[in-house]
C-alpha cells in the first residue's frame, strides 16, 4: 500500500512527456493607411514595453549599376549625414543623446527608440530621409572607407566564397550576381549619388511599418505630418537577364590559399514563388534534407561523420531569382568526401520518399516556429508586408498552418526533384587547392572548372609550393637518412633486409626486400608459398625468373642500393620537384620521371622521414599506379624503417606491419638468384 | 458598459507595468540545493527552459582544456530514455528550439517551446542532468565537430582572435582566462574518456546549477513539475574552486598577434579590470559609450568622421566573474599607422583621466543605457538569461532589476576615477593585430 503510493506518486521518466492541449493563436493583423503620394503605412499597436521601432522599406525592383557597383552601397552610408536642416554632429548628437538607433540604406530607414522620445526620432528619421545632403567631403570619406573595407574583405574565405557563389548562380550582369569591387567603385562620383537618390528613393513603392507602444490616431498624423511633402516619382523596372543552370553538374573552384577549410556549396538556381502551389512541399523537402539539427544533411556530415561544425540547406522565394543551396565548412582533408556525402543526400532525396517521421517532424518545427513567432509584434508586420509585396491573398497566413500540414511525401519528393537539382547543380568550392584538389580529382566525377576571386575562369592552380632557397634534393636525402639513423651510417651499409606482414582476403602475406648496394630481390609470400619474386642487378629485372623489358629495367635500375635513396642521390634524372601536402603536412616530393616508370617519394618537411612513395607505369598506352605510404617508424640496431606500411595487392589495399629488418646480416648471394 | 471597465483596467495594468519596466520572478532551492528562477510572462504562449551550470573554460585544469565546451556539445547525444541522436528530433517534432553555448565562467543549456510543452522541456533538461550518454563513439565525433567549430569560427574568420578572446593570452598570465575558451586541441586529443566521465562528475550536479523558467505557464502546476523531474536528483560534493589571483600589470607591454584572413590591421589596448559583480564594470560600461557607442560617440567622432584616420573604432568590456577583460581598439583607415591611432586614442582616455564629462553627456548614456534595459527585456528567451546570469556569477538575481539604477547613480567624478585608476597606460597591453602576411 505505502509502497504503490510512493511509486506512483512518482513521475515516469522513461516515457517522453505529451503535450498538453495546443495554445490558442491568436494572429493579429496591423492597421494601415496610405498617403497620397503612394506611402504605406503599417502600425501593429503593442503596449508591453515603452518602445517603438519603425521600419521604412522601398520596395523597388532590383537593378544593377553596372561599372557604377558600389553607388548604392555609398548612397547607404551617406545617408544620415544630418540633412538640409540639421547639420550632421547636431544631427548625431540629438539621435545619440535620445538614446536611440537611426540608421539609413539606399532603399530605406529605421528608427528606434523608447516611446516617450519617438515623435522625436521618427522626425529627425523622416528629415535626414527627405531633405539628405550630399557633401564632397563625406562622399570622400565614405569612398575611403569602402575601398579599404573591399581590401579587408580579400583574404576573407567567406566572403569571397559569398560572392564567388553569387556571380556563378545569377552571372555578373544580375543584379544578385555583380558585386562592388575596387575598380567600380572608383567610377563613382558624388553626383551619381545624388542621382541614385533622386530616381529611386520614392514613396511610390514604399512601406513604412510602425511597431510598438503607440496610438494609431496619433502616430498616423505624426506620418502624415512628417511624410506627405515626399514626392513620387515614374520608376522603370529593369529587364533581368536569365538564370540559368548548367547542362550537367560540374565542380567550380576558387583557390584560397590561407583557407583552413573550404566553403563547400551545392548550388541550383529555382523558380519559386510564396503563392506557388508547391512552395510548402519544397519547404519541408528543405527542412528534411537541411533544416537546423534533424536535418539530413547535419546528421551526415556533421553528427555521424565529423566533417563540419554543421551543414544545412536553403530554398529562396524572391519575387526576381532565388537558389536552392547546401552549404557546409568543412575541413581541408574531407572536403571531397563531404562534397560526396552531401550530393549523396541531395540525391536520395529526389530518388527516394522521405519517411513519414521525417515529414512529421518537418512540419512540427514549421508550426512551433510559426507559434512561437506569431505574436511578436514584428512577425504580425512582416506577414501583412509579405502579403502586400508578394500579392498573396489577404488569408495567406490564416491558413499557413493548414497549407503545412496538408503536404504529402509525394509532394516533398516532386518538389525535391523540382527544386534540388542534384544533375545540374554547381558544386560551388572555396578552399585551398594544394590540400584539396588531388583528392577532388580522384574522387569527383564532374569536371573541375576554375574561377578567381571575382568570379573569372583562371587556370588551375599550382600544386606544389615553392622550395625555400637552400633546399635541394641532396638536403632532403641527407636529412631523411639522418632521420633513420644518420647520413652517414646509412651510407656505408652493406646490405638491409625488411619483412613486412599483412592480413588480407583470409591469408597470410609476407613481403620480403632484400637489397645490397648492387642487388635487390623483393618476394611476395601467401600462406608461407612463394608467389611472386622480382629480382634485380644493373643489368636486368626478373620477375619470377622471367627477364622484364630492357626499357623499363633501365626506369628502374637507379633504385639500387641498400636504400633507394642511395640511387636517387647518385642519379641526375632524379629532382626535387615541389612541395606537397600529404595527410595535412607538408612533404618534399623527388621524383625522377622514365620511359616507362615514374618514381615519386615524398619526404615530410619538419621530421625528414619518407611518407609516401608513387610508381606510375606507362606501358602500351596503359597507365597504373601503385601507392604506399609509411609510418610509425621503429628502429632496428640503430636505424629506423617504417612500423607501418600501406601498399596495394592488385585492386587491394593492404596493411603490412613491420616483422623484423636487419642490417649487415641475413642477406646472401643466393637470394638474388 | 462593462467591457469599458474591463479596457480600463487592463489598459491600466499595461500602463503599470510599461512603466515600472521591471521584470518580475521569483526564485527558491529544491532539497538537492538546485536553485530556480521563475519568470512569469503570459502574453504570449511560448516558454523558455534553461539551465545554467557554473562550469567554463576556467575551471579546467592544465593539460585537460576544453571539456567544460566539449560538454556542451556532448550533452546533445541523449540520456538513459532519449535515444542516441533523438535530441534535436524530439526537440523539433514538438514545435521547439534550442542550443547551449558556453564561456569561462559557465554553460548555458536552453530550449523554448510553445507554452502546452513546458513538461516535455522539464524532462529533457532533468534527463541531460541525471543520466546523459558519455561514451567513446560520442567523443570520437565531437571531438572532429569541435575542430571544425574551431576552424570555423577563430582560425577561417576575420579578427577571430579578437572576437573569440584568444588574445587574453597576453593579459592573463595566471588566471584561465587566459586560456583560449574552446581549449587547447591536443588536450581533446589525448583527453580520455574516464576523464571526460570525471570532469562531468566533478561539475554537473543540481546544486551547482540554476534552472530558469521563463514564459507563459501556470505557476502551481509549473512548481510541482520542476519538483517531480529535478528534486530526485542527488546532490553531490560542490567542487572546491581555486580563486586565481592575477597580479597587476605595472609596466606596459606590447605585443603582435598574426590572422591570415585580414588585410587590415588593428590595433587594440587590453586591459584586465574588475569582474562583473563590481560597481566599477558597469562604469567602465559607460565608459565605452561615451568613447565609441553611436555617431557622437568621442572615438567615433574623432577618428572616423572627424579626422578619418580610423575605418571603425570599438570599446568594450566582456564582463567576468573573477576580472573582466576591457578593450579599446581601432582598425586604421589608409595609411594611418598604429602608433597614431595609439596617440589619438591615448589623448581621449586622458581626456576621461582628467576633464569630468558633461551633464549632457552624462544624461545621454542614460538614455541609451535606458533604451537598451527595455530592448533586452522583449524575449523571455533573452530574459530567462540574464535572469541565470545574474544569479549564478553576479551573485544577485534582482540585478536585472537594479541595473539602471546603478547606471543612473554613477558619477562625474567616478567616471574620471575609474578611467585613472583601469585605463592606466601601465595597467595594460598593445596588442598589434595583423595580417599574416606581416609576418616576418
Amino acid at each position: 500500500m505505502f509502497l504503490s503510493l510512493t511509486v506512483s506518486a512518482q513521475i515516469d521518466r522513461t516515457k517522453q512527456p505529451k503535450p498538453g492541449p495546443a495554445p490558442k493563436i491568436n494572429l493579429g493583423t496591423p492597421e494601415k493607411f496610405s498617403l497620397s503620394n503612394g506611402l504605406q503605412v503599417l502600425v501593429v499597436e503593442n503596449h508591453k514595453l515603452p518602445r517603438v521601432t519603425a521600419t521604412l522599406t522601398i520596395d523597388n525592383p532590383p537593378m544593377t549599376y553596372g561599372n557604377k557597383k558600389g553607388v548604392e552601397g555609398l548612397l547607404s552610408s551617406m545617408l544620415g549625414s544630418g540633412s538640409k536642416n540639421t547639420p550632421k554632429a547636431t544631427f548625431d548628437e540629438e539621435v545619440d543623446f535620445l538614446g536611440a538607433n537611426v540608421s539609413f540604406w539606399d532603399e530605406g530607414a529605421r528608427a528606434s527608440s523608447l516611446s516617450k522620445y519617438f515623435p522625436k526620432v521618427l522626425g529627425l528619421m523622416a528629415d535626414a530621409a527627405l531633405n539628405p545632403v550630399f557633401t564632397q567631403e563625406e562622399f570622400d570619406k565614405q569612398m575611403k572607407q569602402s575601398l579599404d573595407g573591399i581590401k579587408n574583405g580579400e583574404k576573407s574565405v567567406q566572403a569571397i566564397a559569398s560572392r564567388v557563389q553569387n556571380v556563378l548562380t545569377y552571372g555578373k550582369n544580375h543584379p544578385f550576381g555583380e558585386f562592388t569591387s575596387e575598380a567600380t567603385l572608383k567610377n563613382v562620383t558624388l553626383q551619381d549619388v545624388e542621382n541614385l537618390y533622386n530616381k529611386t528613393y520614392k514613396p511610390n513603392n514604399a512601406y513604412l511599418v510602425i511597431i510598438g507602444d503607440v496610438k494609431f490616431k496619433e502616430v498616423k498624423t505624426l506620418v502624415k505630418d512628417l511624410f506627405s511633402s515626399w514626392k513620387k516619382s515614374d520608376m522603370i523596372a529593369q529587364q533581368l537577364p536569365k538564370v540559368e543552370n548548367p547542362s550537367t553538374t560540374e565542380i567550380d573552384f576558387i583557390n584560397m590559399p590561407n583557407a583552413v577549410q573550404s566553403e563547400l556549396a551545392i548550388i541550383n538556381s529555382v523558380d519559386l514563388k510564396m503563392g506557388d502551389k508547391d512552395y510548402y512541399a519544397a519547404l519541408l523537402a528543405n527542412q528534411i534534407l537541411g533544416g537546423g539539427g534533424t536535418g539530413r544533411l547535419y546528421k551526415n556530415l556533421r553528427e555521424d561523420k565529423g566533417y563540419t561544425y554543421g551543414s544545412y540547406s536553403s530554398i529562396g522565394s524572391s519575387r526576381y531569382a532565388s537558389r536552392f543551396k547546401t552549404s557546409a565548412s568543412v575541413r581541408n582533408m574531407v572536403t571531397d568526401s563531404a562534397m560526396v556525402e552531401a550530393m549523396k543526400e541531395i540525391n536520395k532525396i529526389r530518388y527516394k520518399k522521405a519517411t513519414q517521421e521525417e515529414l512529421d517532424i518537418a512540419k512540427a518545427k514549421y508550426i512551433g516556429n510559426f507559434v512561437r513567432n506569431v505574436e511578436k509584434p514584428q512577425t504580425v508586420a512582416s506577414y501583412a508586408l509579405n502579403i502586400l509585396t508578394n500579392k498573396l491573398p489577404k488569408d495567406y497566413y490564416k491558413n499557413y498552418l493548414k497549407n503545412i500540414n496538408s503536404v504529402t511525401l509525394d509532394d516533398v519528393q516532386n518538389a525535391a526533384i523540382k527544386y534540388f537539382k542534384g544533375d545540374k547543380a554547381r558544386i560551388i568550392i572555396t578552399g585551398k587547392g594544394i590540400d584539396v584538389l588531388k583528392n577532388l580529382e580522384k574522387t569527383a566525377n564532374y569536371k573541375i572548372n576554375y574561377f578567381d576571386k571575382n568570379g573569372n575562369p583562371t587556370e588551375k592552380p599550382a600544386m606544389s609550393k615553392t622550395i625555400p632557397a637552400g633546399v635541394t634534393k641532396n638536403t632532403v636525402i641527407n636529412k631523411y637518412f639522418d632521420a633513420i639513423g644518420g647520413a652517414d651510417k646509412v651510407k656505408n651499409l652493406k646490405s638491409t633486409m625488411v619483412v613486412y606482414e599483412a592480413e588480407a582476403m583470409g591469408r597470410k602475406i609476407q613481403n620480403t626486400e632484400k637489397r645490397t648496394a648492387t642487388h635487390f630481390a623483393n618476394a611476395t609470400a601467401m600462406n608461407g608459398n612463394t608467389m611472386m619474386k622480382v629480382t634485380m642487378d644493373k643489368d636486368a629485372i626478373k620477375m619470377n625468373g622471367q627477364p622484364l623489358p630492357p626499357a623499363m629495367a633501365k626506369d628502374f635500375s637507379f633504385t639500387l642500393g641498400t636504400f633507394p635513396e642511395v640511387g636517387y642521390l647518385n642519379n641526375a634524372e632524379t629532382k626535387l620537384t615541389g612541395i606537397e601536402p600529404i595527410n595535412g603536412k607538408d612533404a618534399y616530393v623527388v621524383s625522377k620521371k622514365g620511359k616507362i616508370v615514374s618514381i615519386t617519394s615524398y619526404y615530410d618537411v619538419d621530421s625528414g622521414l619518407k611518407v609516401k612513395e608513387v610508381q606510375n607505369i606507362n606501358m602500351g598506352g596503359r597507365t597504373q599506379t601503385q601507392e604506399a605510404t609509411f609510418g610509425d617508424y621503429k628502429e632496428f640496431n640503430g636505424v629506423k624503417f617504417p612500423g607501418k606500411k600501406s601498399g596495394s595487392l592488385g585492386p587491394q589495399k593492404v596493411q603490412y606491419v613491420l616483422k623484423d629488418a636487419k642490417i649487415n646480416e641475413g642477406v646472401s648471394d643466393a637470394d638474388f638468384k | 458598459m462593462k467591457r469599458s471597465i474591463l479596457s480600463l483596467a487592463s489598459a491600466l495594468l499595461v500602463a503599470f507595468s510599461a512603466n515600472a519596466q521591471k521584470v518580475e520572478f521569483e526564485e527558491y532551492d529544491l532539497s538537492n540545493g538546485m536553485h530556480v528562477i521563475l519568470h512569469k510572462d503570459n502574453s504570449a504562449p511560448v516558454v523558455t527552459v534553461g539551465v545554467m551550470y557554473h562550469v567554463g573554460a576556467k575551471d579546467e585544469v592544465d593539460g585537460k582544456t576544453g571539456m567544460a565546451h566539449f560538454y556542451e556539445h556532448l550533452l546533445f547525444t541523449g540520456t538513459e530514455n532519449i535515444g542516441r541522436g533523438e535530441w534535436n528530433k524530439i526537440e523539433a517534432a514538438n514545435g521547439g528550439t534550442g542550443n547551449a553555448n558556453t564561456n569561462w565562467d559557465r554553460t548555458y543549456y536552453y530550449e523554448t517551446f510553445p507554452s502546452n510543452n513546458l513538461e516535455l522541456a522539464l524532462w529533457m533538461e532533468s534527463e541531460r542532468l541525471l543520466h546523459p550518454i558519455i561514451d567513446q563513439k560520442a567523443v570520437d565525433t565531437q571531438n572532429e565537430v569541435v575542430k571544425e567549430e574551431k576552424r570555423q569560427r577563430m582560425d577561417n574568420a576575420p579578427y577571430g582572435k579578437i572576437i573569440y578572446g584568444d588574445v587574453y593570452n597576453h593579459i592573463f598570465d595566471k588566471h584561465n582566462y587566459g586560456r583560449p575558451m574552446i581549449g587547447y586541441i591536443k588536450d581533446l586529443d589525448a583527453a580520455k574518456l574516464e576523464e571526460f566521465k570525471a570532469f562531468y562528475n566533478k561539475w554537473y550536479m543540481p546544486n551547482n546549477a540554476v534552472l530558469v523558467v521563463a514564459g507563459d505557464f501556470d505557476t502551481k502546476n509549473a512548481k510541482k513539475m520542476i519538483k517531480d523531474y529535478f528534486e530526485p536528483i542527488p546532490a553531490r560534493t560542490l567542487p572546491k574552486r581555486e580563486k586565481v589571483v592575477e597580479p597587476e600589470r605595472t609596466k606596459e607591454k606590447r605585443v603582435k598577434e598574426y590572422d591570415s584572413n585580414i588585410q587590415l590591421p588593428a590595433i587594440l589596448l587590453a586591459h584586465k579590470t574588475p569582474s562583473m559583480k563590481e560597481r566599477d564594470s558597469k562604469v567602465l560600461d559607460v565608459i565605452s559609450t561615451i568613447l565609441s557607442n553611436g555617431k557622437s560617440s568621442r572615438l567615433y567622432k574623432k577618428l572616423v568622421d572627424g579626422k578619418k584616420k580610423s575605418l571603425n573604432v570599438f570599446s568594450f568590456a566582456r564582463n567576468l566573474e573573477d576580472y573582466s577583460v576591457y578593450n579599446i581598439g581601432a582598425i586604421p583607415l589608409g595609411k594611418t599607422s598604429l602608433d597614431d591611432l595609439i596617440k589619438e586614442m591615448d589623448e581621449e582616455i586622458e581626456k576621461l583621466q582628467t576633464e569630468l564629462v558633461s551633464d549632457k553627456d552624462l544624461q545621454k548614456v542614460r538614455n541609451k543605457f535606458e533604451n537598451r534595459f527595455v530592448a533586452s527585456n522583449s524575449n523571455v528567451q533573452g530574459i530567462a538569461n540574464s535572469l541565470a546570469r545574474n544569479y549564478m556569477l553576479v551573485g544577485d538575481t534582482n540585478r536585472i532589476n537594479k541595473e539602471l539604477e546603478i547606471i543612473n547613480s554613477i558619477t562625474k567624478e567616478e567616471i574620471r576615477d575609474v578611467a585613472r585608476k583601469y585605463l592606466a597606460k601601465d595597467r595594460r597591453v598593445v596588442i598589434e593585430y595583423l595580417p599574416e602576411a606581416k609576418k616576418k
